[in-house]
Formats: C-alpha cells, structure tokens, sequence
C-alpha cells in the first residue's frame, strides 16, 4: 500500500517539535507510553530545530521552508523516510516544505542556504505523518483493542482533530492516499477511541473547527470564542471529556478556561486532555502515570470519580 | 460595484413595496444598488502579491465563494466582514480604497487552512489573504497589527536557539502589547509548570547544537525577504508598518 508508512518494518523518525519538549510534556510522557505498549518504537531526531508553524512564513516564505527542511533532512540521515510528528502545526509546516522543495528552483535555492550553515541538503523525499495516523496505521484498531485492560467503558469522549491535522491535504496528502484519513471528516480518533473502550460521541461538526490556536495571544476574542465552540459542542453533542490531537489546541483551550467561564459560563467547560493520556489509561496506566493532572482542565478528578486509579 | 454581502453594500436604496405593472413584487427585489463609477482603481496591489512566493497563486481564483463559505471566522465565528473571497476580489481590481475598509479584518485570519483545503482552483487562499494583509501594511493602509507583532516576536525568539522558548515568547509578547499578568497569577503557572517538567526558559532554555552555524544564514535571509517585500510598492505613500 503505497499510502501506508514505508517501508512496513522500518522504525519512523520522531520529530517532537518544541511543544513536546515544552508546554506539551504531558503528551510527549504518555505518547511514549502508548507507543511502547503497542510496540511502536520511534526514532528521536535529537537535534531538532522549530519548524516555524504557521508564523514564520508570513515574514519570509524562504525561512519557513528552510526550518523544517532542516529536521526532514536530518530524518533523512537517519535513513528513515517516514516522519512522525504528534502536533498539527509541525504536520502542516513539514507537509508544506514537502511541498515547496518538490519545485526545483527553490530546492536549489534553499539547499545552498543550508549548506551554507553547515546544515544537510534535503531531497524532499520524506513522507510526514500525524501520531494518530501512524497508530492507526501501524497497530490498526484491533492492535489497540488487543492492548486494553482497563476499557473506557461509558466514558462519553468528543474526538477534537482541529485544523492541521490533515489540512490542507495538497500539503499532508491526507485523503489522496490509499489508508489515510479523511480530509473533511476525520474518523481514525474515532476508532481508537472506540477500541478503547470509550463511547465516542456522534454529531460532532465541531471536530474539525479551528480552535484560535495561532491567534491565541494577539485576538483573544476569536481564541476565547472558538475554544468555547469545541467545548460547547462537545457538551451538546453528550461527552464527558474532549480528547485533543494537538499541544497547540489543548494549551489554547485550557489556558482559555478562565476567560471561557467568564464569558460563556461554568456550564460550557469540559475536561480536555491529550488522546494519548486517554489511551494509556486504557492500557491500564495510572491517572498519575498518564499526567492527567498536569491539565488545568483537571481530567484527573473526572477520572477518578469514575473509579480510575 | 463588486459582489458582496448585501449588507456590507453601502448605498443601498430601499423601497417599502414595489409593484411592477401592477404586480406586487415586493420582498428582496425592493433593494436596489446605486450605480456607481471607480476610476481609482490600481492594480500594483494584485502585481504585488502575485510577485510574492506566498502569493502566486492569486490569479487562479475564479470567485466561487467556496473559501468564504466555509471559512471558520466567517462563519462559525460570523464575522460577516471576513470574506476571503472578497478581498482577493478587490486586489484583483486593484480597488484599494475598498480593501481599506477591511483594514482592520483582514489580518484576523487564523489560518485553519479550511479555504487551501477546499478552494477548487488550488489557490493557496490563506497565504494569498495573508499577502493581501501584509500589503496593506507595508503601503501604508493599516497599522501593524498584533498578529504581525506576534509572528515577529515568534520569529526572534525561534532564531534565537533553533528551539522555540514558550514562555519566553508569551512573556515577551505581552509586554509589548503592554499587557502584564498579575505577579501572583505569573508565580502561579510558573511553578506549575516548573514543578512539571514543562518550564525552559532563561537559563533552562533548549536549544538546537550546531545552531550558531545556521542562525546567521537565516537571519540573512530574514532580512533579505523583508527587505524584498518592500519592492514593487507604490511609491505614492511613504511606507510605515514592518520591521
Ligand atoms: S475558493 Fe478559491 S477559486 Fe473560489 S473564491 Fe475562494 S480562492 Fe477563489
Ligand atoms: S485560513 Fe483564514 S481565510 Fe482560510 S478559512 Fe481559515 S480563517 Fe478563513
């Protein structure tokens, strides 16, 4: 399958990007965990550089393409072709220099510039990958269900992919390969949930909504107001908890809990924690273990009202 | 007049009923647009952008509303004046004095890329709407707004290290916006986030090995994109916004 990561058998390289390492450590701790479990090891590309998520490219469309040229190619030294990365912004910004490089003049352009720092060429050959779709792709639904032995049984979870996830698809391919995604309706969070054990809910439009992420210091309006819709909906929609993809929106939206309660009421807020800490409390780790405490959210006490350990 | 939201139409005329030979064709048909004529149109706005890598694509988009419809300022926040399609509308013409009164909108794009996804014409909508922003600074149309400072702020401080330094980045855009947090609230998080393994910033910032080689080539090239964007401006106006 030629959609499918490749070559079958070949460890991927990991790009944590700076969220992982950062505000987003609760993901980076309990995506090692499930990846483990399932027996999915990947392969750090230590020396990682920011990718310059949707900023940088507003200022020069050359940087932008040059900084995550920079990781691909390293991953490329790895020997490794396909990349994962567990945040949409790193997907979009990889996928798009994907893109960019496949024009010959500005792959001439940009590797001269990297060799000039000291840095490797990059050939635009690596293949970009969202930790959801590698999962999915790799250990399938039924490699997860074969992992469970604390089923999330009656938990009502609203599956939030917000927007880099797969958009644009021109840039991620998501939905133009065979065994990815789709593009406008996303479903493999869906299914992970579900063989989880987790009651996922249906009738959830707001899933693939922006959640004002990259607005969210300078138009607070629009970030506070957003991060209420994927609240909001999910509450309508029936679910306990939201279950994110992305540093980026969980940060938004749990740093927006306070402004949310203000302008929209106690009513709208949820629990929101990272599809991984949700996973491996399927996978029988602990709340402490999973870091759900780490959440201003405070998922733990939902959790543990629930009879988790 | 171009195409757009009816109420955003200025001029509009309205009659309360209106019979045409004595058949009551009253309702939407009572609006009526004032003819209007534009001879101050100039299309250095639509060459601009076409000129810029980011946006190519402008000439390809053939105004089928597909962006605006289903973009999420649009419409889920419903923000009618964000129109996507509108604004490449009105570079196209060349019809500044129009795109001016978006001045303030224009750069409230959060780039949830729902437009890339969808446009049919492969018009990279988003990167197009941000040029048209960025235009419209650089000649002078609009102030420089926070999500310029922002990227700015984002760029330094990646530049910096090779590795973002959240905290640093949040603290230092703040203050420039002239917003503090309350010392008690900042000790708070910080510990927090201290506490959690989560914190790296100051002296605990990371940064990528080998980045002293690179870091002035990109800021090289910073400087040489920014300097760049300032050609092909109309000279009528003394450029004012960008660093
Ligand atoms: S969707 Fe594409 S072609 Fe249609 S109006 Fe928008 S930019 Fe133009
Ligand atoms: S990227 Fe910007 S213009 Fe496009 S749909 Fe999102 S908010 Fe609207």
């Amino acid at each position: 399958m030629s959609g499918a990561t490749s070559p079958p058998g070949e460890t991927p390289a990991y790009y944590p990007g700076c969220s992982m390492d950062g505000l987003g450590k609760a993901y980076e701790v309990s995506c090692q965990m499930v990846l483990g479990t399932l027996g999915l090891p990947l392969d750090r590309i230590e020396e990682y550089n920011c990718c310059g998520a949707t900023e940088v490219k507003n200022l020069s469309h050359d940087v932008s393409v040059a900084l995550p040229s920079r990781n691909l190619a390293l991953a490329r030294g790895m020997g490794r072709r396909t990349v994962v990365a567990a945040c949409n912004g790193c997907v979009y910004s990889l996928a798009r220099a994907n893109d960019a490089m496949a024009d010959p003049a500005t792959s001439a352009r940009i590797n001269a510039r990297l060799a000039e720092g000291g840095a490797p060429a990059y050939d635009g050959s690596a293949e970009i990958r969202h930790v959801l779709e590698y999962i999915r792709q790799r250990a399938g639904a039924a490699g997860v269900r074969a992992a469970v032995t604390a089923p999330l049984k009656g938990i009502r979870v609203a599956p939030y992919y917000g927007c880099l996830y797969s958009r644009p698809k021109r840039y991620t391919k998501v939905g133009l390969e065979p065994g990815r995604d789709n593009p406008e309706s996303p479903y493999f969070l869906d299914e992970l949930l579900e063989a989880c054990g987790a009651d996922v809910v249906r009738d959830y439009p707001a899933k693939t909504i922006c959640c004002g992420g990259g607005h969210a210091l300078s138009d607070l309006d629009v970030s506070v107001a957003f991060s209420a819709s994927v609240l909001n909906e999910a509450k309508r929609a029936g679910a306990d908890v939201v279950a994110t993809i992305c540093p980026l929106g969980q940060i938004n939206i749990e740093n927006n809990l306070d402004r949310i309660r203000q302008s929209f009421g106690e009513e709208v807020l949820l629990p929101v924690a990272y599809f991984t800490q949700l996973m491996a409390l399927a996978f029988g780790r602990s709340v402490r273990e999973a870091r759900l405490r780490y959440n201003f959210s405070r998922p733990d006490l939902f959790f543990r009202a629930r009879g988790f350990a | 007049m171009p195409i757009v939201e009816k109420s955003l139409v200025e001029g509009l005329q309205r009659t309360e009923t209106l019979e045409v030979e004595g058949i009551d064709v009253s309702g939407d048909w009572n609006t009526f647009i004032a003819s209007r004529v534009h001879t101050d149109l100039d299309l250095s706005i639509v060459d601009w952008v076409r000129g810029q890598p980011q946006g190519t694509t402008i000439d390809r988009c053939w105004q089928c509303g597909t962006c605006t419809a289903g973009c999420c300022l649009h419409t889920d926040y419903g923000l009618e004046e964000f129109n996507p399609r509108y604004f490449i509308y009105l570079a196209q013409l060349g019809f500044e004095k129009e795109l001016a009164r978006y001045a303030q909108t224009v750069w409230r794009c959060v780039s949830c890329n729902k437009c890339v996804e969808r446009c049919p014409k492969g018009v990279k909508v988003e990167e197009v709407v941000h040029s048209i922003g960025t235009y419209l600074e650089l000649s002078g149309t609009a102030p420089k707004s926070p999500a310029d400072r922002f990227d700015e702020a984002y760029t330094r401080n990646l530049l910096e290290r090779g590795i973002l330094d959240e905290a640093g980045l949040f603290q230092a855009f703040e203050a420039g916006e002239g917003r503090t947090l309350p010392t008690r609230e900042k000790l708070r998080m910080g510990l927090k986030l201290l506490f959690s393994g989560r914190l790296h910033t100051g002296p605990l910032a990371k940064r990528t090995r080998g980045w002293g080689r690179l870091r002035p080539v990109l800021e090289r090239m910073l400087a040489e994109d920014l300097a760049g964007r300032r050609r092909g401006l109309p000279s009528r106006r003394p450029p004012t916004g960008g660093p």
